[in-house]
């Protein structure tokens, strides 16, 4: 008898567990139909903390209702088709008990359509308040006599989702092309270059465009396309003609310009690509410079051409975010 | 200790039933479905006209500026042929202004310097080129400009043959690309004349038509459904000589068997822009 009763405990679990599993594994059923929509008319609706949404009807809409079981916050949703199962429903529900959550005084009816919801999803990628840092490294494109590589970190906040402020570094190395050899030998010119050592800046970024794309038909990717103006400093050093003198160095007050793409990876990584265009008033070596002609850096500086450059650098680079994650503070 | 066992048991069948069940709830169809829903085919089985501008980027002493004509046939949304030709003129780069404001007027005997006619008449232009290529567009999406402009575009990048006329118009004239027998001996009355080993006066060997390797990328930028603004990075790689003076040290323009012709394979990279014309003017939806 005892053995019976243990056996019969058993069972009743095992029994309880297969009516649980057989109720979480067979699909939803269809909710029974409910009772139309009212009609549209201020006074008809069940709630007061609720709109109505109404469907464009025609004659033959009588299609099953939401049935979303959501009745506490009185509204009556209306499908063309068949619902979904699952997500379509805790959306709405929970988009009613926001809505409950958020409409505490009287509402003014305002009977609206599915042709007055316009759907947008969430931005999948939030910047306000974070911490950007970015390392990257960047190449001249337009200075075909020598070459910069840089590297280089920037470190941003993020003011709103579109508004950041930030400041930048960058550290030069070069390497001369080949028409500053070619030059040298073919037209007996040497060239008058000046190489760039160290920058810096504080910019400011606006981000106005942003948008998604698809990936091999495949592969749905978020991206964003940036400006950027900024303001700072940058040393450049002359590359002597003749080794034998002396070059000398130059502060550079170096505004610069930008735009940049932007692809978002994970939650606290993004891609970055971008152009920027440093514009500074360089000082180069005196085409005229000789032993007996400002054979010295101060007075070969002193005398020093001018002229207004472009560098114009392509610079790629991943930046990491801090915090790490965010919350949406907005309704879905 | 047996009615500790049958409650384990049961206990993990219930685990397992319930783990079994969840799995089983959280199947759905999403990962079937298409990415884009209703998307238009922008480009799918349509013929792309493109009137275009194209501007070299970074040469060393002559750019290239010119317009023409792109045609494109769409075998579906990521793949499709065409040809580009453009024609173009050509403007001094500051290198060049920089070297002719330093040189000579006329050739000083002696001296390795080129006068700046020696120098200017080797320099050779590009008046056509262009392409025969395939496309592969694996990227498409929308952005939106300032929340308000919403706008379709697509990445494609492109690879194929690149063809350029390129000319040089040095004169035989006294001092300019007089050199009958650049770098070779030759008789003269029976006696054996040397080369000059001056490549000043060489014809510069850089003209006439090249076939070669095109790379390219770009955007489309959709307008409408049948109008884009089309933006692209494209580089012609072939044989060329821009300066058509002496490369190799050789101390003559020609092909040393030794060292090679002075014509190297060399990229020609533009920027272009133009307005691409999608026909038919509808587009259809994916469902």
């Amino acid at each position: 008898m005892r053995n019976l009763r243990h056996r019969s405990r058993s069972l009743l679990i095992v029994a309880l567990a297969l009516v649980g599993s057989t109720a979480l594994a067979a699909p939803k059923k269809k909710p029974a139909p409910k009772k139309p929509a009212p009609a549209n008319t201020d006074g008809g609706a069940g709630s007061g903390d609720s709109g109505e949404i109404e469907m464009d009807s025609g004659p033959g809409s009588g299609s099953a209702s939401a049935g979303t079981g959501s009745d506490a916050a009185g509204g009556d949703i209306e499908m063309d088709e068949n619902p979904k199962q699952g997500d379509l429903s805790a959306d709405l529900a929970a988009s009613d008990q926001n809505t409950a959550a958020v409409q505490t005084g009287p509402v003014k009816h305002t009977p609206i359509s599915w042709k007055d919801i316009i759907v947008v999803i969430r931005k999948p990628f939030l910047k306000l308040h974070r911490v950007e840092l970015q390392p990257f490294v960047g190449v001249t494109m337009n200075d075909n006599m020598i070459t910069h590589q840089t590297g280089g970190g920037e470190l941003a906040y993020w003011l709103t989702d579109v508004l950041a402020i930030g400041v930048e570094g960058m550290y030069y190395i070069h390497e001369f092309g080949e028409p500053y050899d070619l030059v040298a030998r073919q037209a007996r010119r040497l060239p008058t270059v000046n190489q760039y050592n160290w920058s810096g800046a504080l910019d400011f970024h606006y981000v106005p465009i942003y948008g998604k794309f698809a990936l091999l038909d495949r592969k749905l990717l978020q991206w964003e396309i940036g400006f950027t103006a900024g303001i700072g400093v940058g040393q450049s050093e002359v590359v002597p003609r003749d080794k034998t003198f002396p070059g000398f160095t130059n502060l550079l007050i170096q505004p610069n310009i930008g735009v940049n793409m932007r692809f978002f990876i994970a939650k606290w990584l993004t891609l970055q690509l971008g152009i920027r265009d440093y514009i500074f008033l360089d000082h180069f070596e005196p085409t005229d410079r000789s032993p007996t002609h400002d054979p010295t850096a101060d007075e070969a500086k002193a005398n020093a051409d001018s002229s207004l450059i472009n560098n114009i650098m392509f610079q790629i680079g991943l930046s990491f975010w801090l915090p790490t994650s965010f919350e949406y503070t907005t309704f879905r | 200790m047996k009615k500790l066992s049958q409650y384990l048991v049961s206990l993990a069948f219930l685990l397992v039933a319930v783990g079994t069940a969840s799995a089983q709830v959280r199947l759905n169809n999403l990962p079937n479905e298409p990415p884009v829903r209703a998307r238009r085919l922008l480009v799918a089985h349509r013929f792309e006209i493109t009137p275009l501008f194209e501007s070299s980027i970074d040469a060393d002493f002559q750019h290239t500026v010119g317009g023409g004509l792109k045609l494109e046939y769409h075998f579906g949304d990521q793949f499709s042929i065409g040809v580009i030709g453009v024609a173009s003129t050509s403007i001094h780069t500051s290198l060049t202004d920089n070297i002719l404001a330093t040189l000579p007027d006329q050739p000083m005997a002696g001296s390795k310097v080129p006068s700046q006619q020696q120098f200017l008449d080797h320099l050779n232009t590009m008046p056509v080129h262009g392409a025969a290529y395939v496309s592969w567009t694996p990227w498409y999406g929308k952005l939106a400009a300032f929340g308000a402009a919403y706008l379709a575009f697509d990445f494609y990048f492109q690879a194929g043959l690149a063809f350029a006329e390129l000319s040089s118009s040095c004169p035989t004239t006294a001092g300019l690309c007089d050199d009958t027998h650049p770098g070779t001996s030759t008789m003269s009355g029976g006696v054996v004349v040397p080369p000059d080993d001056n490549p000043r006066n060489d014809p510069p060997l850089n003209s006439g038509n090249r076939l070669g390797l095109y790379l390219g990328g770009g955007i489309h930028v959709f307008l409408s459904d049948f109008i884009a603004l089309d933006l692209t990075v494209r580089d012609y790689g072939f044989s060329d000589n821009p300066s058509g003076a002496d490369f190799n040290a050789d101390e003559f323009v020609g092909n040393n068997p030794k060292l090679g012709d002075d014509n190297r394979f060399l990229q020609h990279l533009f920027f272009g822009a133009g307005v691409s014309i999608m026909l038919p003017t509808t587009v259809k939806r994916t469902p």
